[in-house]
């Protein structure tokens, strides 16, 4: 061989290397990555999610790494996940099946009208629309983001998918972590819109539910669901499926599935391919960052609107709710009930909230879903 | 040849019958007629049928993104939830004599009504789960209640 055949043997070599196809940008992902997997690790901020979206990011901005495109007309690794999980808006409905084969819906049954907190809790939903179409997204992105104060990660991954798939990444990632960061973001908030008088008011103690009206209650929902927002009946379907499941007790195997393998096998698929969605050249632009922003007033509107609604239904309620659960209409199950707990407990160590406070919680769920479903009936 | 010359500048040049190209974007049908012009609004008269009005738009507006074509009894509506300065073309149906489009340009009136009527729309998916589940709630309460007493009693 000559020098020059070795050479150019050489540098073929290089050439197929990430190191020669390096780009600077890429390192800002790799921080952005290692970003969300310290949170996850080490603050514990939604690990399930964060650590595989973490590094979802961090593997798939390396040049030349055959995850997210074609190979000889097949999709690579993790595109096969993001176009049969999300692409088809699989895996969120999956994830709302085991949700719902986890939640007791019992102290939503027993004071339904906490439904109406889980509504007035999507104000921030509708307010962040306008402001994203002031600064120039379309209509349907607007919407994508919007409903990230809804604080559903299946919902916003569903809607986003649905109406603006470009912007899935960041939607998905601004959703997620600001669930986390609910117990620091609500409390402040909380404080702020009610007086001592109203932080101490002790609600009466949840009536018993029957087993039946706990089976009953999936297929009711699901019924009216799919007559009002039809476009949101794959997630909410699958969710009351999940609920029904448990509440038979006839299906226990099912429902251990559910809750337990199918979960954390989706979790998985739908944590890398979430990351692995936001390359440097999609990313690192105005949009996702002023998503990040706004996703926090959103969160924070969203926490408004509960509480503004609860102080509303007070003027006409014998019986007063306290204006503290009034921030768990955001429906991050079950971080907002917890935090209308221990902001209750503060100024009344024997005022427990925490039941009280779930059923606006699970009412949010259903209420970012709904606000989902006028979005797409909105475009459709 | 003078004679010509003249009657073909007229055409080009008329106001009447010929428009720029489009209207805030939105593409102008070459037989339309203006009868209300605004910087926010164009109405215009074609003498051409409902359907051939909605074909020219399909076929002008096939590369535009985000754009939905709405069935309607009394009109066809096209509307942009893109970035189109235009919000919504709708082409009337049924007209004997002609078919008449009407182009309105994006509007924060449409944005905000239609997103205050959404957030009552989540307040009244809500309203009726609420009522449905109140509804039912009793009637399994008491259904149980009458059985737990006939379980006493027996």
């Amino acid at each position: 061989m000559t020098a020059n055949e070795i050479l150019d043997l050489l540098y073929g070599t290089l050439r197929t290397t990430g190191v020669y196809n390096f780009q600077w940008n890429l390192v800002v992902m790799w921080g952005v990555g290692c970003l969300f997997i310290y949170l996850a690790i080490a603050k514990k901020y939604e690990p399930l999610l964060l650590l595989p979206i973490g590094f979802g990011i961090f593997i798939v901005n390396f040049p030349l790494v055959p995850l997210m495109g074609y190979s000889h007309g097949h999709a690579q690794l993790l595109q096969v996940f993001y176009h049969y999980g999300l692409e088809w808006e699989v895996i969120p409905c999956i994830i709302f099946l085991g949700l719902g084969a986890m939640t007791d819906f019992g102290p939503l049954i027993a004071n339904p009208k906490t439904l109406l907190i889980g509504a007035g809790a999507q104000l921030g939903v509708f307010i962040t629309f306008t402001g994203t179409v002031l600064v120039g997204f379309t209509l349907k992105e607007a919407a994508s983001v919007s409903i990230i104060g809804g604080a559903d990660g299946p919902t916003t991954i569903y809607l986003t998918q649905h109406l603006a798939p470009q912007l899935l990444g960041a939607n998905a990632l601004a959703a997620y972590s600001y669930m986390a960061m609910v117990p620091l973001i609500q409390p402040p908030i909380m404080r702020l819109l009610t007086n001592e008088k109203e932080r101490k008011i002790r609600m009466r103690q949840l009536r018993p539910v029957s087993r039946q009206e706990k089976i009953l209650f999936p297929l009711v929902t699901a019924g009216i669901i799919a007559l009002l927002v039809p476009s949101v009946i794959p997630l909410m379907g699958m969710f009351m499926l999940g609920n029904l499941m448990k509440e038979s007790g006839v299906v226990a195997r099912l429902t251990d599935s559910a809750q337990g393998s199918l979960m954390n096998i989706v979790t998985i698929f739908l944590g890398i391919s979430v990351g692995a969605t936001m390359h440097a050249d999609k990313f690192l632009s105005w949009k996702p960052l002023f998503i990040f922003s706004l996703g926090l007033v959103d969160f924070a509107v969203c926490t408004v609107g509960g509480i503004a609604t609860v102080k509303i239904m007070n003027l006409f309620l014998k019986e007063k709710i306290n204006p503290l659960i009034g921030s768990a209409g955001v429906s991050a199950v079950p971080m907002a009930a917890r935090v209308s707990q221990v902001q209750g407990l503060k100024y009344d160590r024997t005022n427990h909230l925490l039941m009280h406070a779930v059923g606006p919680n699970l009412a949010g769920v259903i209420g970012s879903a709904a606000a989902a479903g006028m979005f797409i009936a909105m475009f459709d | 040849m003078k004679q010509w010359i003249i009657l073909l500048s007229l055409v080009i040049f008329s106001p009447v019958s010929s428009h720029g190209e489009d209207f805030l974007g939105a593409p102008l049908i070459p037989q339309g007629t203006a009868t209300i012009k605004t910087d926010d609004r164009l109405e215009m008269k074609t003498p051409l049928s409902h359907d051939e009005v909605v074909s020219f738009y399909r076929e002008a507006l096939k590369d535009a993104q985000d754009i939905k074509f709405r069935d309607w009894k009394d009109a066809t509506y096209i509307e942009d939830d893109g970035r189109m300065p235009w919000h919504s073309i709708t082409v009337s149906k049924g007209g004997e004599k002609g078919t008449e489009i009407i182009i309105v340009k994006d509007n924060w009136t449409w944005i905000i009504g239609t997103l205050i009527l959404r957030y009552i729309g989540v307040f009244m998916v809500l309203m009726v789960l609420l009522i449905g589940m109140s509804l039912s709630g009793k009637i399994i309460s008491r259904s149980v209640a009458k059985m737990d007493a006939k379980k006493g009693a027996g």
